[in-house]
């Protein structure tokens, strides 16, 4: 995926991508990633769970506008299935 | 020959779901392996505009395609480098995700898991974002081989050109 990203920000779209595999970003350094130490196969979180995803969405989004630099990892620290979420 | 390729498919659909059950040997995997680390710090590409006046599109390796469309191939071991449009406004029921190299089942419940588009609509409804993007693409994750040669000089450019010549304004992208 991060040669994808890439590849996408080279020609000229400001990209952002949801990591679970930290060791793999920061292999690849993509442009900017939001980093979830989450089961595979769930960038947003839980089925059903709107508050979750929304949350990872304006994270993700953020980042699009705060990151300073190249290789920006941001890193919310959601415990899966711990974390309280706004509007739950 | 239905019978060995269903046993390989089967097999990696056993493998998908231990390491979603085990993350630790997902880390353990990614250490031992060279995900081919580029120099320097790559392409940046700074936000044009405020994030409440940009089109986002969804960009994912998770294997999603419309129904119609061919799925991707399970057969070759060094995985698949082509992807799938999905065009805005494509009914959800005909969204499917086909990867043996995961486990979807979360996301075949809820595609909002892995391809966020109800919750992208609903930020755009609230005028965080400009709105969704005409078009967007589902990968399948799993390139290997020869294969990475065609995705990066091939398949990786021209999906970005399609995204740039859609008029998306900026790309969320997600993982298996």
């Amino acid at each position: 995926m991060g040669l994808v990203q890439r590849a996408i920000e080279a020609a000229g779209l400001p990209t952002v991508s949801i990591s679970l595999v930290k060791a793999l970003t920061l292999q690849v350094r993509p442009p900017r990633a939001v980093f979830l130490r989450w089961p595979l196969g769930h960038p947003l979180g839980e089925p059903g769970h709107r508050a979750q995803q929304r949350q990872v969405l304006l994270d993700a989004l953020g980042l699009l506008e705060t990151a300073p630099a190249p290789g920006a990892l941001l890193e919310p620290g959601y415990r899966w299935r711990c974390h309280k979420y706004e509007g739950e | 020959m239905a019978g060995p390729m269903a046993l390989r498919r089967g097999l990696n659909q056993l493998v998908a779901r231990l390491l979603t059950r085990f993350p630790g040997l997902v880390d353990r995997w990614a250490k031992g392996r060279s995900f081919a680390p580029v120099a320097g710090d790559g392409p940046w590409a700074p936000l044009a505009k405020p994030l409440a006046r940009c089109k986002v599109a969804l960009v994912t390796t998770g294997g999603v395609h419309l129904k119609s469309q061919p799925p991707f191939d399970m057969a070759n071991p060094d995985g698949d480098p082509t992807f799938r449009e999905i065009p805005l406004g494509a009914p959800r029921g005909e969204i499917v995700i086909t990867h043996d190299y995961y486990d979807h089942r979360s996301a075949d419940r809820d595609l909002n898991v892995i391809f966020p588009l109800d919750r992208l609509e609903e930020l755009a409804r609230e005028g965080r974002i400009g709105g969704l993007a005409p078009l967007h693409l589902g990968f399948m994750g799993h390139v290997d081989g020869p294969l990475v040669g065609r995705l990066v000089n091939e398949t990786a450019p021209a999906a970005a050109r399609r995204l740039a010549e859609t008029g998306a304004d900026a790309v969320l992208l997600t993982p298996a």
